[in-house]
């Protein structure tokens, strides 16, 4: 027989059986936090939280927040959860506007209108002061993570950007701002204006097709980040608008179908830019290719019979595309039977919610694991 | 398919490395074999196989079953590497799938050991790097552990309980909703 195998051999074999441990089930983790020292031990480790984010690549979807067309109202409020994990006591606030990288952007009206950057996972919170000049009628807004090199897998603290896209209530025009948490101030407005080509065009359609004045209405549903660009939609014929933040320039992008309804932005794979609608009982999805020349075109590159994976609805016209969750690449779709996910790769569906009022899901995703200081502290791993 | 360096890589698919478990049995492998391992692929690199490779970590019981699932993955790469060039083609693609099926039926039969024997093969497929072997092991452990009670998983893995009653109740009121 060989020797029994040294300690530091069993800690990497330890880990080798705990990073494989679901993360959306984040309580096994935590109960195997109880199996004996050693494996609390490599539970609490940093390293081992690394490997472990590493290993997974996407952090699960902890729960769901709802934004929803002013028609609809203001959603129910709170995060909804996903897994059995604690989650801290949601701020007041009176509509979500975004989760992204371990946070949840909050628009609030207590005393005056404000934002509330909010870290689920760890309870922090930050206030945030909306832009001066620009008066909303209809909006959307994303946090980011802003630190140098980061993952994004496991964002909290830090600092963060908050990109603000609004049609402004007076003079119909869409404008933005980008806020950014190291200097604790809004960038100069950027507006869309007749100087972007497609952006005129539209404004002349527009003028040639409604019978009264023209409104750029941006979509209250969540924003797509790739790169240093967000993009968000205009509701007549689902223009696309671009705000590069890091530059402050707006701009607007022809979508690959005026007509669809309820449509979705996401990322590709390829991290391009992609468009998802539903018609009847189909799902389809385009991506945005730019050729080296710069030029772009949107290819159809997916249909999906929904109705071989989801259950059949009373009417398909009332299932649209509610969402995208990006890295775990799972679109939402809405039916008059429930809420569901689908993966994109494997066309694993799952059901989070009955039937209801949805229109933009907001789905926050973290890691979850032992916060090692605390526990080790606990079991008094200290002198080890 | 015939290229001037099939010849070659025939030879040295053919070459033979010995290995020599913990109780001094010997065991003959292909180099495509042994080379799923990389702590072994880089001792052949940095040719220090002439010999045998001692592998005093391993005991005979343990590298047999090692030997068996590198044999059938070897077979799988090589396989996988012939039809690569007729990747469009539906026939390959179905022979493909077949091929994946049927690796797949072993690794499921390859598991069906006793837990002590599981722990042994985690611990020589972490010592010679065998990535796929370490994945199917751990994996199958921590399947075994989801849903289990801290001591259900202590009676199923023989681990001792060093915390103090203290200790673990502090860390069990911290963490009561992963109980519930």
């Amino acid at each position: 027989m060989a020797a029994a195998p040294p300690a530091d051999l069993i800690d990497d074999v330890t880990a080798e059986i705990l990073l494989r441990l679901p993360p959306d089930e984040p309580e096994h983790l935590f109960r195997a936090a109880l199996v004996c020292k050693p494996w609390l031990r490599v539970l609490c480790d940093p390293a081992f939280r690394r490997r472990y984010r590493a290993f997974h690549g996407a952090p699960p979807l902890l729960g769901l927040l709802h934004r929803l067309q002013v028609l609809q109202g203001d959603p129910e409020l709170g995060l909804v959860p996903a897994t059995a994990a604690p989650l801290s006591p949601c701020p007041y606030y009176r509509r979500p506007l975004d989760c992204r990288h371990g946070r949840v952007l909050l628009h609030a009206d207590n005393s005056d209108w404000h934002f509330v950057v909010w870290d689920p996972v760890t309870g922090g919170q930050q206030r945030v002061p909306e832009p001066k000049g620009i008066p909303w009628l209809i909006y959307t807004g994303a946090v980011l993570c802003a630190a140098a090199g980061c993952s994004h897998l496991d964002c909290h603290g830090g600092p963060f950007r908050i990109v603000f896209v609004a049609t402004h209530d007076y003079t119909s025009t869409v404008m933005a701002s980008v806020y950014s948490s190291e200097s604790g101030a809004w960038s100069a407005l950027a507006s869309l204006d007749g100087g972007c080509e497609v952006y005129a065009q539209h404004i002349r359609d527009a003028v040639a097709n409604i019978p009264y004045p023209y409104t750029p209405y941006v979509q209250p549903m969540r924003c797509t980040l790739i790169g240093d660009e967000i993009y968000c939609i205009i509701r007549w014929r689902n223009a696309i608008v671009k705000y590069n933040w890091a530059s402050n320039c707006l701009s607007m992008i022809n979508p690959p179908s005026h007509n669809a309804f309820d449509i979705a932005l996401m990322v590709m794979e390829d991290s391009t830019l992609g468009f998802a609608c539903t018609e009847g009982p189909c799902l389809y999805i385009w991506s945005r290719k730019v050729n080296s020349e710069g030029a772009a075109e949107w290819l159809r590159c997916k249909a999906i019979e929904l109705e071989t994976i989801i259950p059949v609805p009373n009417s398909w016209d009332q299932s649209f595309v509610a969402g995208y969750a990006e890295g775990v690449d799972v679109i939402f779709i809405s039916s008059d039977v429930g809420l569901f996910t689908i993966e994109l790769n494997s066309g694993k569906v799952r059901k989070l919610a009955e039937p209801g009022e949805y229109f933009s899901v907001l789905p926050y995703m973290s890691f979850y694991n032992p916060d090692g200081g605390r526990l080790s502290s606990l079991a008094k791993l200290t002198d080890v | 398919m015939a290229s001037a360096g099939s010849g070659d890589e025939k030879a040295a698919a053919a070459a033979m490395i010995t290995l020599i478990s913990s109780d001094n049995e010997k065991f003959e492998v292909t180099e495509a074999t042994a080379t799923l391992s990389q702590t072994i692929r880089h001792m052949i690199e940095d040719g220090c196989t002439d010999g045998g490779v001692p592998l005093p970590n391993v005991t005979s019981k343990i590298l047999a079953r090692v030997i068996e699932y590198c044999k059938k993955h070897a077979t799988a790469a090589a396989g996988e590497e012939g039809s690569s060039s007729s990747f469009s083609d539906a026939a390959f693609l179905e022979v493909d799938r077949a091929f994946l099926e049927e690796l797949e039926e072993f690794d499921d039969a390859f598991l069906e050991v006793d837990r002590a024997t599981l722990f042994d093969l985690i611990l020589a497929a972490n010592y010679l790097d065998i990535k796929g072997l370490l994945n199917l092991t751990c994996q199958k452990v921590a399947d075994s552990v989801k849903g289990k009670t801290p001591e259900q998983i202590r009676e199923m893995y023989n681990i001792v309980n060093d915390l103090t009653p203290e200790e673990e109740a502090e860390i069990r009121r911290e963490t009561q909703w992963a109980f519930e």
